[in-house]
């Protein structure tokens, strides 16, 4: 395949030609808007050395040979042309470059100039990036790029955003883009780059442009430039200091107040005696003798022994004694410092780099936070006239403060808050409503072992937190090294060898004087884990301009990649004295436990890119990977892609549209792989150690799959690139198909076989959609500029052929012709008014619907899907003299959320002491039977459980939100500091993050995961901060 | 130069070309290949460790409410008459409450489900490859004795809760049966009736019975002759087989003298007590059942602390009675009025432990003296009933002027006062085709009966005792026998992935 395309392309650049007697071509060359003469444009034959320049009335002459020819004309700020040309006299239009459609932009393996290119390639530059308040670079380009999708699922600092190319083009195989940092595959902790060092970031979108990456491309490619230094006569050091504070971007769940929660459980209490069989009187009283005891606690006083009356109301007189917020006691106001330098320069021979970067950023529950320390240097050195090497280090350690604040775990800090009503004090209380002091006369926290589960006994994070340690440590270095050889004209041999390394450390420490872990004197875990990657690549590339206007590209090369991976760990109990953290004043070991996993790849690859005239473009790429995780017979996969780009603009029917720039066709098909299935040995039959009493044991942890091979995707991508009215507006228009076959999948099993799942080969899965980036500048008068950068993206995601009818999976269920992201779940079906239980719907066998009070026998219908109709970012850009103001605005429409944090204030009088939303308010009753919620209870009548998923907590996930805005100011310096090098530019400036949110769900933070159910994650947090940037 | 690099970037290509495709074959090193398990009986036995370890120690869902095996009798004992679970704590409320079990989306029914049949799977891996493996015969018989012993026990479990008594029907399909290992291309099985369920058992139990002839182990969790006659015991109690379940007991216990007064106010936490038949040691490193002790350790006020007993239970037992001198009225802050039964205790906090009792030679005695009445030899029934009380300084059983059907109910309350805490409460209600009974702990007049508790700080009050809070099945109607709410679900989950399962 490769062989025939490389001769098709020498066979186009075979046209005989036959000599002619020398004549002269004359022309004139023209700006494109306003056919004004250009005075100085070099006009050449060909790519030969026979060239000139045009004179003060645009005019030139040059001499030639041939009958037919090729004029390369440019012109500083305007667009380089070739034409093709049999005619001897010429007026060549010139059009303004349009910057957005002419840059030269990173792909696999190399860089290539937008314009023409058949790619579909997204480019975020530093100044989006650079200053942003966050330490997550995945939430920085929420909004900036059409296709993207990300979710800051968990808005714990220090945490990574999920982040999607095109819809996930897998289902249990890893669905993240490869990240490449200067030209290497970057295994690295992504917060550990620091964004200032970032110079540019491309997203390849297409086949095009990441098919070159085989195997590791399928979920498209995020290629991350870092800065380097420039030729220049002085070093220009740039130093940027900021200061913000954070709080909860969306404010928390409702809750009930005390005397709505007492009479709440009252009535939860007497529901249950009625279902017991009491009368309605005995129901009463036993309510009203139980509330207090129950929850454990009494705070209207020991005078009101009874504060709920048989009537269910608080008795006359009656009032809380105290009422603790125990949100807020766990939250604080998170300061976040920012701080870097940086200093770069060079000269011919060589260039420099070096940064580094300080960041302090502490979060808004107690506890957590992030710091980060960055180092980096890269350098070039042309050592030899045929000889560069470059070599680019970088260091950071980061420090994340982490206590858990993810899923259902009691200690979470974010679902404690949330959790325990305020009638539970903080601090001991005495009944009277104050506080016991101990000898000191300071309040004593009160860790409640008297209250209910529900009410989290025995914890007290807001005295714990402080005492306990949950520490990630993380030094990652990566280095990036090569050699460049020109070995001729046009011939280059670029080794590489870059490597990544990580040592992570965490330590999870439970004091052993208050809270949880009192009992076992306190507790420690700790591990080690020591990641290694490195990948060599050799390629050799050929580049030559051909006479009469052809250019060929040729690529050819091999990659070996190699990850190790070595974690150590162990936990240990019962600490000697309090004070003490580490494992060694432990006295019991619990366990002590450590392996090791290995991957590797290798890869052959080659690439060609052609273009006539700088107009008509193709590109041909193929790889072969082979992955050590699979089976030797199925390990080596084939992966190719081809392109095409047609520059309409310059064709001469379209060069007197005057306000037509820009029109540039695409497309591109390929296929590309994904091995990735969480595991590192998908094809043997496994057994998991599982010691028992100091013996050696193993168990069944996997079954034998020897057939298990590549799923590949097939992408397709057509597009379009425009500019307008001298390139106030350009855009690009792409459609794209991407289809992902014989997907990886962990098939759910009948669990009676003794799995619960098998990893298969299974199905095809289709994401279609369309995605658009306009920019536009509306106003510019010189000293005003208003830029807008706009886009948005639809995708459509379908499963296009399974082996089997439907295969059910949690929440969701595949089916031909659905959505992996189709929530399959019952069908809330409202309140039975007669006597206040829930009901959801039933369809039987003949297909007759009807309702059912048994969540269990409610039938699953498809019932939305999480997926988002579009999504997209609006940058407003406002620049007058030296003040500039932008905002980015990021957007997700349609798509639905299953809020499973709600459900878990919904539970009401199933589990005593937890928070009660204020919606309970709205229960049923007798005189109150039209609602949404059913009547309280004791017992779990099954619509508030969070393993019980029903519509009945399903909402719109729509949602949007001031991502950033900033307000900056040039201070006007004295002239005399710029000439004299002393300050070239200060910058100040003022700046939020998540400033504004819209969404529809009070309490819900609206980023949640990509598959629509929430799980209790640390909500998006809003920054504002003042800064400082200084130039020399 | 150019010549040079030419040569040196093709060498450079071909070696690490030969080089790295080497590289491309790597294995783990936390897991094994099933080559290596079947090279002799050494390695294969390590399957046996892992199955029980797992079964034991494993949180089943990965839940702190599942902590193993012992999970499945906290369920039965939450699901009885004489546990009265406090319904603001952790667990075993909706257990009890009868809004779990009968569930099939539950997680706990996924847990139980998944690790039973792991289980199951296990020893059909151990059981298919045993007789191929190299290794001396009598170590081949132990570990094949024990893997049949234990896919009994596990098909026991399954039989006992996932249908009603086979006494009512043994033709009622159940639960899926598997003898051989799963494959890939497995697909689920269709349920087997009770019938076939209890032929695999007591086939699987009588060829252990023979296979373990002289075994001696090394540990009381492995399972003996003893053991396998035991679970036999068992299963013919179930079948209505009343001689031979007699029979079996009597063997069972051999060797296993019932416990001193003394002893019983330990804290079944020891392995070393002379009454356990079989039992799982904890110990700090692997101490995930020992979990259970927090639900049911109600002295232990840091656990989740919700096993309470039912005052009418209390009352079952004769003053004088060591048993009874376990029961104290709770006066700790937000348990005043709970009936506590200090029984089951943790053996050592600071390491989480305690150890776990699986079979006790009382519980042989109980089946002995069942079958034995039941198949109207009461003057052995009688001997072995007394034998017990006797050991729990209880006023003995006088049969004078008693019917056989007394003494049948005299020995199944002895069993609830005997066994509490051990999960015999719902298998027996299920086995006896009997209703639940719980009951308000009141007075003439409808008010809690006050009792008098010590509170921490030693002094003494009056409250209200607390009883039972769930009294009729959550639909409002009365607890009846053979009711569906006592049966376990087959998990939503099976439904979906096996097209079999109903067929």
């Amino acid at each position: 395949m490769l062989k025939s395309l490389i001769t098709g392309i020498l066979l186009l650049c075979t046209f005989v030609t036959f000599p002619q007697s020398p004549h002269p071509i004359k022309g004139i060359v023209l700006a494109a808007e306003n056919h004004q003469p250009l005075a100085g444009a070099t006009v050449s034959l060909g790519k030969s050395v026979v060239q000139t320049s045009t004179d003060a009335q645009g005019r030139f002459t040059i001499e030639t040979t041939a009958a037919k020819n090729v004029l390369s004309v440019s012109f500083v700020g305007r667009e380089t042309r070739e034409i093709d040309t049999r005619t001897d006299t010429l007026t060549i239009l010139l059009s303004l470059s349009n910057k957005m459609l002419d840059e030269v932009v990173a792909v696999a393996y190399t860089t290539v100039k937008r314009s023409g290119y058949p790619g579909a390639v997204s480019t975020v530059t530093a100044d989006k990036i650079n200053n942003r308040q966050t330490g997550d670079i995945g939430s920085s380009l929420q909004g900036l790029v059409a296709g993207l999708q990300t979710e800051s699922a968990n808005g714990q600092p220090g945490n990574a955003s999920t982040l999607l190319i095109r819809g996930s083009g897998s289902i249990n195989a890893s669905s993240s883009p490869l990240f490449v940092v200067n030209g290497a595959p970057y295994d690295g902790d992504l917060n550990a780059l620091n964004p200032a060092d970032i110079a540019s970031i491309s997203v390849l979108k297409d086949a095009t442009s990441a098919n070159l990456y085989g195997s590791r491309a399928a979920n498209g490619v995020i290629l991350i430039t870092t800065r380097s230094g420039k030729a220049s006569t002085t070093a220009t050091i740039n130093a940027t200091i900021n200061q913000g504070w954070s709080n909860r971007a969306v404010r928390d769940y409702d809750q009930v107040n005390t005397d709505q929660y007492f009479q709440l459980y009252w009535q939860a209490l007497k529901n249950k005696a009625l279902t017991n069989g009491f009368t309605d009187a005995q129901a009463s009283t036993i309510a009203s003798q139980n509330v207090v005891s129950d929850l454990a606690i009494n705070p209207y006083g020991t005078q009101y022994a009874e504060p709920v009356g048989a009537d269910g109301k608080i008795v006359a007189g009656a009032h809380p004694l105290w009422d603790n917020n125990w949100a807020d006691a766990v939250r604080q106001k998170g300061k976040f410092t920012q701080a870097q330098l940086n200093l770069s320069g060079g000269s011919e021979k060589s260039t420099y780099y070096v940064s580094g970067g300080y960041l302090d950023n502490q979060g808004v529950y107690i506890g957590s936070g992030f710091k980060r320390y960055n180092l980096r240097a890269n350098l070039t050195l042309q050592a030899k006239s045929w000889l560069r090497a470059g070599l680019d280090v970088s260091g950071a350690s980061t420090i994340q403060d982490y206590p858990p604040s993810s899923d259902s775990r009691t200690d979470n800090v974010v679902l404690f808050g949330r959790t325990i009503p305020s009638f539970y004090p903080i601090y001991e209380i005495n009944p009277d409503g104050t506080y016991k002091l101990n000898s000191q006369g300071q309040k004593v926290l009160d860790y409640g072992d008297y209250r209910p589960q529900a009410a989290l006994p025995l914890m007290n994070l807001v005295g714990t937190v402080p005492l306990d340690i949950n520490r990630i440590k993380n030094e990652n270095g990566s280095i990036r090294a090569f050699l460049e050889a020109t070995l001729a004209r046009g011939l280059v041999f670029k080794t590489s060898y870059n490597t990544d390394y990580i040592n992570y450390n965490d330590q999870f420490y439970n004091n052993p004087s208050y809270g949880q872990a009192t009992s076992i004197g306190g507790s420690v875990s700790e591990s080690n884990t020591r990641t290694l990657s490195y990948t060599w690549n050799n390629i050799l590339t050929w580049l030559h301009d051909f006479s009469k206007g052809h250019h060929l590209e040729l690529l050819a090369g091999h990659e070996y990649y190699s990850f190790t991976y070595h974690q150590l760990g162990g936990n240990s109990q019962g600490f000697v004295l309090p004070g003490l953290y580490e494992p060694v004043a432990s006295s019991i070991i619990e366990g002590f436990s450590g392996y090791a996993d290995n991957y590797n790849k290798l890869s052959f690859f080659g690439q060609a890119q052609y273009n006539y005239l700088s107009r008509y473009y193709a590109t041909a790429s193929i790889r072969r990977d082979g992955s050590s995780r699979f089976a030797p017979d199925s390990r080596w996969g084939t992966f190719w892609s081809a392109g095409a780009g047609w520059r309409m603009a310059s064709e001469s029917f379209l060069r007197s549209v005057s306000w037509l720039n820009v029109l540039t066709l695409k497309a591109s098909y390929g296929a590309s792989g994904n091995d990735n299935l969480n595991t590192y040995y998908a094809y043997e039959g496994l057994y998991g150690i599982q010691n028992n009493l100091g013996n050696g044991g193993v168990i069944t942890s996997r079954l034998p799959t020897p057939g298990l091979k590549w799923e590949s995707n097939l992408n397709f991508n057509t597009g379009i690139d425009f500019g307008i009215f001298g390139n106030r507006v350009s855009g690009t228009l792409n459609y794209y198909i991407r289809t992902s076959k014989d997907l990886l999948y962990s098939k759910p099993l009948a669990a009676s076989t003794g799995f619960p799942s098998v990893d298969a080969n299974i199905g095809t899965l289709r994401n279609k959609g369309i995605e658009l980036t306009l920019n536009a500048v509306p106003v510019n008068t010189g000293a005003f500029r208003w830029d807008i950068e706009l886009n948005i993206s639809h995708n459509k995601n379908e499963v296009t052929s399974l082996p089997q009818k439907e295969i059910i999976s949690g929440t969701k269920k595949l089916m031909v012709g659905k959505s992996i992201y189709d929530f399959f779940i019952r069908k809330w079906a409202g309140v039975d008014p007669a006597n206040g239980n829930p009901l959801w719907y039933v369809t039987d066998s003949a297909g007759k619907t009807s309702t059912t009070n048994v969540y269990a026998q409610g039938t699953q219908y498809y019932v939305g899907s999480s997926l988002p109709t579009v999504i997209g970012g609006i940058t407003n850009t406002f620049r007058y003299k030296t003040i500039e103001l932008s905002f980015l605005f990021s957007y997700s429409l349609g798509g639905k959320v299953l809020d499973q944090d709600y459900i878990s204030m919904m539970t009401g009088g199933a589990s005593p002491g937890r928070s009660f939303s204020k919606e309970l308010l709205d229960s049923w009753t007798p005189q109150h039977t039209k609602t949404d919620v059913p009547r309280m209870t004791t017992d779990d009548l099954g619509w508030a459980n969070t393993s019980n998923s029903s519509t009945r907590f399903l909402y719109s996930a729509s949602y949007g939100r001031l991502k950033n805005l900033t307000l900056a100011w040039h201070l006007p310096l004295p002239a005399t500091w710029k000439q004299n090098d002393y300050v070239r530019d200060i910058r100040v400036y003022l700046t939020g993050e998540n400033l504004l949110t819209f969404y529809g769900h009070q309490g819900m933070d609206p980023e949640q995961s990509v598959n629509g159910t929430t799980y209790f994650q640390y909500p998006a947090v809003r920054t504002v901060s003042v800064g400082a940037q200084f130039s020399f | 130069m150019k010549k040079i690099s030419y040569i040196i970037c093709l060498a450079l290509g071909l070696v690490s070309l030969a080089a790295c495709n080497k590289q491309l074959n790597t294995v783990p090193t936390n897991a094994v290949s099933d080559d290596l398990l079947f090279q002799n009986v050494t390695n294969l036995s390590t399957l046996l460790q892992g199955t029980w370890s797992s079964m034991m120690d494993d949180f089943y869902g990965d839940v702190y409410s599942n902590p193993g095996y012992k999970t499945i009798g906290l369920v039965s004992d939450a699901m009885g008459n004489d546990v009265a679970v406090i319904p603001t704590k952790y667990g075993f409320k909706t257990t009890y409450t009868f809004t779990q079990m009968y569930d099939k989306t539950q997680y706990r029914i996924n847990a139980f489900w998944g690790e039973l049949y792991k289980i199951i799977n296990n020893t059909n891996i151990i059981i298919a490859h045993v007789d191929k493996v190299d290794g001396d015969a009598a170590a081949k018989n132990a570990l094949k004795g024990q893997a049949l012993a234990l896919r009994a026990n596990t098909y026991l479990v399954l039989a006992s809760f996932y249908q009603f008594s086979y006494q009512k029907d043994p033709q009622a399909k159940v639960v899926p049966i598997y003898t051989l290992p799963t494959s890939d291309t497995t697909v689920g099985h269709s349920r087997a009736t009770l019938q076939q369920v209890y032929q695999l058992i007591l086939s699987d139990l009588q060829q252990a019975v023979t296979l373990l002839q002289g075994y001696q182990r090394s540990a009381k969790w492995l399972i003996d002759q003893n053991v396998a006659q035991g679970l036999l015991a068992r299963a013919y109690l179930n079948t209505g087989q009343w001689t031979q379940a007699a029979q079996a007991a009597v063997a069972a216990r051999q060797g296993y003298p019932l416990m001193s007064p003394a002893e019983y106010k330990t804290g079944f936490n020891n392995i070393d007590n002379e009454e356990w038949i079989w039992g799982h040691p904890e110990i700090p490193t692997q101490n995930g059942g020992s979990y259970s002790f927090n639900f049911l350790d109600v002295t232990y006020n840091q656990g989740y602390y919700s096993f309470m007993a039912d005052p009418h239970f209390m009352e079952l037992f004769a003053d004088g009675d060591v048993r009874k001198t376990l029961f104290y009225w709770d006066g700790d802050p937000g348990l005043e009025g709970y009936l506590a039964y200090g029984k089951i205790r943790f053996g050592s906090i600071p390491n989480q432990t305690g150890d776990l009792v699986l079979m006790r030679s009382s519980e042989a005695y109980l089946i002995e003296a069942e079958g034995d009445a039941r198949a109207n030899d009461l003057n052995d029934a009688v001997i072995a009933l007394n034998a017990l009380r006797d050991a729990r300084t209880a006023p003995e059983y006088d049969p004078t002027g008693q019917t056989q059907q007394n003494l049948i109910d005299t020995i199944l309350v002895e069993r609830r006062k005997e066994l509490w805490g051990e999960g015999f409460s719902l298998s027996d209600i299920i086995r006896l085709q009997k209703p639940v009974i719980r009951k308000p702990y009141t007075d003439g007049a409808g008010n809690p009966i006050q009792v008098t508790v010590t509170t921490p700080d030693g002094t003494t009050k009056q409250v209200p005792a607390k009883y039972h809070t769930a009294i009729r099945f959550p639909d409002g109607t009365p607890f009846v026998a053979n009711s569906p709410y006592y049966l376990f679900a087959i998990p939503q989950s099976e439904e979906q992935n096996n097209p079999n399962l109903y067929k």
